[in-house]
């Protein structure tokens, strides 16, 4: 008779641990070999696509710029740097500032062999500008001569855009207007080029659901090329090595790893499963700081976090008002003693250095300031304010708290806070329906007219719904101009008029917190999200 | 038997489209599109977007295209994912989610049937006071707590497996703990309760007067009888596991169907909850018909009817 108890269950209870445990000894995650040089870098989202005129988000440019490459690339640091050559080896300006000449290298290749070429480049414009495909960042082309009839139907014949294919080393491009600022637009990651023959041999060219991105079909023209993508885990590349700049590459792949979530990544990292993360929890960061060596680093980022006023909404339609609630906010100590994430407190709008932007004037803080100007628009001492609402969508509530305490304390008045889930928040906030909302502004490239031109009247990232002729004009004006000093006036004009209206409050400029394990040497972004993996080495 | 699996299975039709109506509506409903983003998406490319995906037309006319398209088997292209079909999504992820809720609900049934019996055998002594502990504790401690704390001590401490990922057969071990500890838990409670019921019956009593061997008793008469209350909770228990893996799906970076579900409300991609929706909502109604089906078998008090 077999004993029923103990012995009856313990033994299974022991199998199961013993099988779990050998499991785990015998097939533990064995090191790449020592010969294998592959970076694993993670980040937060899934790409929707690694179709460069569809994608939008920094996650799939991420990938994007390893496996393509487009005439001109971004400068690695602040920002204040023009972009470098990348398949154009060098350009040359018309003496208007209206047409750019591209000089293509001979050596440039896509990953199946073929030369890259100027027509590469015009088919990729024109993919970007045709309406059916939807490209979300086609506006960045529209700097092109005709390009935005082009892409709202109101010109059909290609051949009337400012794109010229003068040899196929030698590529042509016209503009409407001169605009200084236009090889940072050139070096944006929706001007990466796709090859023609592999998009066409699986689908038209504006076909949104076209598969050629897939491992297997997808042929690109960066320093890697795609091997693998498991789907909301990984996407590999390899190293390409017909790329023309192929001997400075020292990765033989990247492993590009996707996390939802935090502080799940933070454990991969521990774990050693991860180089380069994306982001810090929060309540890690005091405990990396203190570590010795710390793996942290913290990289500034053009990027404004601002409160949009909605101007058609009593009181927040008196400037004296507005005004009143930017200058009794005290955002150095919001940045040191509330986010403590290394950001910076943003007294301009624009963020100072992005593509070689210096602002020319500065909120000075000034709670009596402050109260002078609420009694004068009607209410002293915050007697009779309406309680508004401030809403966001992410977690920001430690810094909307802080926010309300200021204004109770300098002004005595009340508002109330909302978190909404984002979607249902954005549309809320592009259909005016909220008092204050907090706003997260990223440009497009390494230029400050994209931002300038959002808080245009009309505009739909315009989320204050402000109008101001003089504004509307210096930004138009500003962007049309060919001599970057006579721009930077102009834009400067402009962001004061900005700050003394103050249809917005900006609050800091972000900045990412990131972990980097110490094999990892010459790891380089810049304040846009750009990741440069050229110089990366292992050891 | 087959009768009443037929018409058991034509019910689901109607049940079907009413869940693929509500949730068509619901989520159209919710303020924010699939193309909504804090950098505003320009009216003129909006409207193309939309055209590309018939967003433009009537709702009724996209509920009616939708609808033929569903019973042609074709769940539609996803908004997020531009290249991608939600069959295809579906096909990728759902076997995922089908390994990871087979293993959880095998470490499930193992540890809360064995800790069961162990606890109805051997009721008010040290075995059942343990079997007693762990399964509260099953019950007590959330997966987004346990979870964590597995992967600190065996990846981060020991460094023995994966802290995420789903590559190897090992990265399967944690997660499957983690979600099966909760349901064994359960199960434990459920089999000693049921278990106790039965050891009282008489005829437990006249098996053992017969000279029945203990384990013949426990495993072939008194078992049989304590898994009823076990297998009624097994179809939304297996349910729970599929749908809910959504937690340890995001602790473990598990590729599974869970988040996509989840994260498909989040990003406003209709056709993606919608096909979820629909799978989930077959998946239960299936299980709940298994799970009658074996309760007739276990129970020769109860009738097909």
């Amino acid at each position: 008779m077999i004993p029923v108890g103990p012995l009856r269950s313990l033994p299974l209870g022991c199998l199961l641990g013993a099988t779990l445990l050998g499991l785990a000894a015998c097939s533990r995650p064995s090191p790449p070999p020592a010969t294998e040089r592959v970076l694993r870098v993670s980040q937060r989202n899934e790409p929707a696509t690694l179709d460069p005129q569809l994608a939008t988000l920094p996650d799939e440019f991420f990938i994007i710029r390893a496996v393509g490459e487009g005439l001109l690339v971004p400068a690695p640091g602040s920002g204040d740097t023009p972009p470098l050559p990348g398949v154009a080896e060098s350009w040359t300006v018309s003496d208007d500032g209206c047409t750019y000449t591209f000089h293509l290298r001979a050596g440039a290749r896509w990953s199946n062999g073929d030369p890259v070429t100027a027509v590469d480049f015009a088919y990729s414009v024109q993919r970007a500008l045709t309406p059916a495909l939807g490209a979300p960042k086609a506006a960045l082309f529209f700097g092109l001569k005709h390009a935005a009839a082009y892409h709202a139907g109101r010109v059909t014949d290609f051949s009337a855009v400012g794109v010229r294919v003068i040899n196929p080393r030698t590529l042509q491009l016209e503009l409407e207007h001169p605009a200084a600022d236009f090889p940072v637009t050139v070096a944006s990651g929706p001007w990466i080029p796709v090859h023609r023959a592999t998009v066409e041999r699986f689908g038209a060219m504006d076909q949104r659901d076209n598969p050629w991105t897939k491992p297997g079909h997808h042929v690109g023209n960066g320093p890697f090329t795609l091997s693998g993508w498991l789907p909301a885990q990984e996407i590999a590349v390899r190293r390409h090595a017909g790329y023309w700049d192929s001997a400075r590459v020292k990765l033989d792949g990247i492993r590009f790893l996707v996390f939802d979530n935090g502080d799940t990544e933070e454990r991969a990292f521990r774990a050693g499963q991860v180089d380069v993360t994306m982001a810090v929890p929060f309540s890690k960061l005091a405990g990396y700081r203190a570590a010795q060596p710390s793996p942290l680093r913290t990289a500034p980022l053009h990027e404004t976090r601002y409160l949009a006023l909605n101007t058609e909404r009593a009181p927040l339609d008196l400037p004296a008002v507005r005004r009143a609630l930017s200058l009794a906010l005290d955002r150095s100590a919001l940045v040191e003693k509330v986010l403590q994430g290394g950001q910076h407190p943003a007294y301009s709008f624009l963020p100072p250095g992005l593509g070689g932007y210096q602002d020319a004037d500065r909120i000075t803080e000034d709670a009596a300031e402050a109260r002078r100007l609420l009694a004068e628009a009607g209410f002293p001492g915050g007697a009779g304010f309406p309680v508004l609402e401030v809403t966001s969508w992410w977690a920001s509530s430690a810094v909307l708290e802080a926010i309300q305490q200021m204004w109770r304390r300098e002004l005595g008045i009340e508002v109330t806070l909302a978190q909404r889930e984002a979607r249902a928040h954005l549309a809320a906030m592009a259909a005016g329906d909220y008092a204050i909302a907090f706003v997260t502004a990223i440009p497009d490239c390494n230029s400050v007219t994209d931002l300038l031109t959002d808080l245009t009247s009309g505009n739909p990232g315009n989320y204050p719904r402000w109008s101001n002729p003089d504004y509307d004009r210096l930004v138009t004006e500003g962007s049309r101009l060919n001599s970057a000093s006579n721009r930077l006036a102009a834009y400067q004009a402009a962001e004061r008029l900005l700050l003394a209206d103050s249809p917005v409050i900006p609050l800091y400029f972000n900045t990412q917190n990131f972990l980097v394990q110490p094999r990892v040497k010459v790891w380089q972004t810049d304040r846009l999200w750009t990741r440069f993996y050229k110089d990366v080495t292992l050891e | 038997m087959l009768r009443f699996i037929a018409r058991r299975l034509l019910q689901v039709i109607p049940v079907l489209f009413v869940i693929i109506t509500a949730t068509f509506f619901m989520v159209r409903f919710v303020p924010g599109g699939p193309f909504t983003a804090e950098k505003a998406v320009p009216p003129e490319i909006l409207r193309n977007l939309e055209a590309h995906y018939g967003l433009d037309q009537p709702l009724w006319r996209q509920y009616l295209n939708y609808l033929g398209r569903v019973v042609r088997g074709d769940l539609g292209p996803s908004f997020k994912y531009s290249n991608r079909s939600v069959n295809e999504i579906i096909a990728d992820k759902l076997p995922v989610s089908l390994e990871l809720g087979a293993t959880a609900l095998a470490v499930a049934l193992v540890l809360g049937l064995g800790l069961g019996v162990l606890a109805a055998v051997r009721r008010n002594r040290w075995p059942d006071y343990l079997a007693s502990s762990v399964g509260m504790l099953g019950i007590c401690v959330p997966t987004f707590v346990m979870g964590p704390l597995l992967v600190l001590f065996f990846a981060i401490r020991l460094g023995w497996l994966n802290a995420s990922g789903w590559y190897t057969l090992p990265d399967r071990i944690l997660p499957a703990l983690t979600l099966g500890f909760v349901y064994a838990a359960y199960i434990m409670r459920l089999t000693r309760g049921g278990m106790l019921e039965v050891l009282n019956q008489d005829y437990i009593r006249t098996a053992r007067a017969k000279g029945a061997s203990e384990v013949r008793i426990v495993l072939r008469h008194a078992l049989r009888g304590g898994l009823l209350p076990v297998v009624a909770f097994l179809g939304p228990g297996i349910a729970g596991i599929l749908t809910g893996s959504f937690v340890i799906e995001t602790i473990f970076q598990i590729p599974g169907l869970g988040r996509e579900f989840v994260n498909s409300a989040f990003n406003r991609d209709y056709t993606l909850v919608l096909g979820t929706v629909i799978l989930y909502a077959g998946l239960i109604i299936g299980l709940n018909l298994v799970v009658d089906v074996v309760q007739v078998w276990l129970n020769p008090k109860l009738k097909f009817e």
